[in-house]
């Protein structure tokens, strides 16, 4: 019989077997950061994402650009740099808000031109502000199920050529007459002032918050941060003071200003109500701008030798009161991150588009992130927010810093007019 | 309910006797199993609750127990130093045989429900091995080369035998078979394949492979068994289609799940004892008017499969509960479950059952 020694380690051993089995059970088998890590074949990875410059709507570099040349511009720079062969794009999905008809023709037309043989299919979708990030998901799904291997979610926004009252229908009197239908009409600048008030939100804390955007923004250009996810594009541009036509090559985001800071931002004007903390300096810009991200099985992409860069592992999407439309990623967050069973904590950047500086201030706040892990090289206030664009651009933003710093997890969020909010998470490798 | 403490023991097994209703065995380790001494009871139902008819102490912890089928005195144990002990409840103290061929602790002991003149044991030395209780050594040994926590004889065929391994597999042993170089292994189904993708739905995840603790053969259904283990879920198979993945899916245990068992009564009901210190009562979905999928096809928990659901839960355990058995007389819903709170419990699952 086994003497006292071996008796000990007979007993260490039995418990370590107890152990082992409480210790999986808690781990939460397919669940949890490390999980999340692990690589598998028919997992949707990103092997090239890219956007161009975002440029000043009505001023900037794109001014006389329209939506669809933005969208080629990013296309062709997609292939090139991909190396991807365009037939094998079965599917592109774009985002985008403004265009009338929802652009689905001129983006058919843009990817034929940019290459794109006749069978790549190409939709365009209308969600808001999420409508790139929408495009990244129904192509990531859609390659889940199988109905495609291949895929591109794109975005593009031409604010400058599009922007404008007709953008909206008029309500009939039956949506008229409904409270919360009628609420969905509301401008994002009136009710999201209502919301910094009633959700008590400091004009100081926003220009705090925005000078802060900017000085991340200028700082990160300035390191040349931005440098691998822009393509450079050239374009057309009419000089407003000359009337004189020039060609030129815009690869940086031109939004972007030096020397703002909480106070220079606090003698702006408040834009929606006479005592209102919102203001232009403390609001996303208007601008314009392309993005796209080439999506495939993992399996596909070391078939095809393409480098992968990341995976897309979750989406969420939740409605919110139309006139509480920016505490939507605060509700669209934690339902992506229990869908992947990670913490807040587990996660290393969360890019939440900076549509008001009070919305994102609100969410980062209700949902006690850690405000360095947020837009670490600016957002939207800073660079601007070209409606159906920022969703797709922020994962080019997100994979490129995560990369860089060598970090893995990462989450982007937004929220969406008429009351929504939508989060993806993404892990970068 | 009625219960009883085996003081000083911490429960691992309870068993029903094939003869006689009132007559309960437990198999308890001192000290949690993890050193020390074991101690068999054998508990009688009276009137006056339960009561310790006799008890037989042990060297080493005791991790199973199975009444024979073919004597209604004689009673084995599975000890943690690697010995079967056969024990005859009309003597005092002793075994009258001990088998001592396992290398490490034997987590199981079940006789051939249909033959009667065999049992088998599984053991942390990664062996099954088939023993006639007259006969000194084993008569079969077969690999695993993991750790087996559960192997079984099939109810309806003598020859047929199954085992779960921490390997995270099902394997179907078939003693007719030639003992060949796959010493008679006839299925091996990977217990972690995901069920397969339907129509509708999204194609389900992958899970890593996790440690089985325990399975059991459906008593009416010949080639239905379920599984369950350190990934807390319960799983159905049919081994006439072993490559399709589970049949049924039934997630709900908070933590590993100990022991399973089929109801002796009902085809589709199903009994779990688990380390979040439940007992539940399941069914798998497969009798009528149960668990049909709802029309919407928005099913609450992703991970259901198969139209199954928990029917009811037995939350008097105060710690791990590590056995529990159906008894196979009377009124259909009477069980037993024991555990590391020294408490063993007969109680009547209709009672725990919600509509």
């Amino acid at each position: 019989m086994a003497n006292q020694t071996g008796r000990g380690l007979q007993a260490q051993e039995r418990l370590s077997q107890v152990s082992d089995h409480l210790k999986a059970s808690k781990a939460d088998i397919p669940r949890g950061r490390d999980a999340l890590l692990e690589k598998h074949p028919d997992d949707i990875v990103v092997t090239c994402a890219l956007r161009t410059a975002i440029t000043k709507g009505g001023k900037g570099g794109f001014k006389d650009t329209q939506a669809a040349d933005l969208l080629h511009g990013a296309f062709t720079s997609l292939i090139s740099r991909s190396g991807i062969d365009p037939s094998l794009i079965e599917d592109i999905a774009v985002g985008t808000v403004l265009a009338p008809g929802g652009g689905a023709t001129e983006f058919r037309a843009a990817a034929l031109a940019a290459g794109f043989p006749v069978t790549s299919a190409v939709k365009s979708l209308n969600r808001q502000c999420s409508s790139g990030l929408q495009a990244c998901v129904d192509i990531a799904n859609a390659i889940k199920t199988g109905m495609i291997d291949i895929g591109i979610g794109a975005g593009v926004e031409s604010m400058s050529t599009q922007y404008g009252p007709q953008a909206v229908t008029e309500f009939s009197h039956l949506l008229e007459s409904h409270a919360e239908a009628a609420n969905c009409k509301v401008p994002m600048g009136v009710l999201s002032e209502k919301m910094a008030k009633s959700k008590k939100i400091p004009r100081a804390d926003q220009d705090a918050f925005a000078a802060n955007s900017f000085q991340k923004a200028v700082e990160a250009q300035k390191k040349g941060l931005f440098d691998e996810e822009i393509a450079p594009l050239t374009v057309k541009y009419t000089d407003p003071k000359t009337d004189e036509e020039k060609t030129i090559t815009v690869s940086r985001d031109d939004g972007v200003r030096q020397g703002i800071t909480a106070e220079s931002l606090g003698k702006i004007r408040p834009a929606f109500a006479k005592d209102g903390s919102i203001h232009a300096g403390n609001a996303s810009q208007i601008s314009d701008g392309a993005a796209a991200v080439l999506l495939m099985k993992r399996s596909t992409a070391l078939r095809l030798k393409q480098p992968i860069i990341g995976k897309f592992v979750q989406a969420s999407v939740v409605g919110v009161p139309p006139l509480l439309m920016g505490v939507g990623p605060a509700a669209a967050i934690p339902v992506a991150l229990k869908k992947t069973g990670l913490d807040k904590d587990d996660v290393d950047i969360y890019e939440i588009n900076e549509a008001f500086a009070s919305q994102c201030l609100y969410c980062i706040n209700e949902l006690g992130l850690d405000i360095n892990k947020v837009n670490p090289k600016g957002g939207a206030i800073a660079f601007g927010h070209p409606l159906g664009c920022t969703g797709a651009r922020q994962v080019s933003t997100l994979l490129t810093e995560l990369r860089r710093t060598g970090k893995r997890v990462g989450v982007t969020s937004m929220c969406i007019g008429t009351g929504m909010g939508m989060a993806a998470v993404w892990v970068s490798e | 309910m009625l219960d009883f403490r085996t003081q000083g023991y911490n429960g691992y097994s309870v068993k029903y006797s094939p003869f006689f209703d009132s007559r309960i065995a437990v198999a308890s380790s001192a000290n949690f199993g993890l050193v020390g001494n074991g101690r068999l009871y054998i508990l009688g139902l009276t009137a006056n609750g339960i009561v310790a008819e006799k008890w037989f102490d042990t060297q080493d912890s005791l991790f199973d127990t199975a009444w024979s089928e073919s004597h209604e005195n004689q009673i084995l144990a599975a000890s943690g130093d690697g010995s079967i002990k056969l024990f005859d409840i009309a003597l005092n103290e002793f075994p009258i045989q001990s088998w001592q061929e396992h290398a490490r602790e034997v987590f199981s002991v079940h006789w051939n429900l249909v033959a009667k003149d065999t049992f088998l044991s599984s053991s942390w030395d990664g062996t099954i091995k088939i023993w006639n209780p007259t006969h000194p050594t084993s008569l079969t040994t077969l690999p695993t080369h993991s750790c087996t926590y559960s192997a079984q004889f099939s109810p309806h065929a003598p020859t047929v035998l199954s085992a779960v391994t921490s390997d995270s597999h099902l394997r179907i042993f078939d003693l007719r078979t030639p003992a060949s170089a796959s010493n008679h292994l006839t299925l091996s189904i990977p217990i972690h394949t995901p069920p397969k993708a339907r129509p509708g739905h999204a194609p389900p995840v992958g899970i890593p492979p996790s440690e089985a603790l325990t399975h059991d053969w459906n008593k009416y259904r010949d080639s239905v068994l379920a599984t369950a283990g350190v990934d807390r879920l319960i799983r159905t198979f049919d081994i006439r289609a072993p490559g399709a993945g589970p049949i049924a899916v039934l997630p709900g245990h908070e933590y590993a799940v100990r022991k399973i068992s089929w109801s002796p009564h009902l085809s589709d009901i199903l009994l779990s004892a688990s380390y979040d210190m439940t007992c539940r009562v399941w069914t798998d979905g497969s009798a009528m008017g149960h668990g049909k999928e709802d029309g919407n096809m928005m099913q609450q928990d992703p991970m259901v499969f198969g139209g199954g659901r928990e029917m009811g839960r037995m939350g008097r355990h105060t710690e791990f509960v590590t056995g529990v058995d159906w008894c196979l007389f009377g009124a259909e819903g009477w069980c037993a479950s024991c555990g590391w709170d020294e408490k063993v419990m007969v109680w009547d699952v209709r009672a725990i059952m919600g509509p």
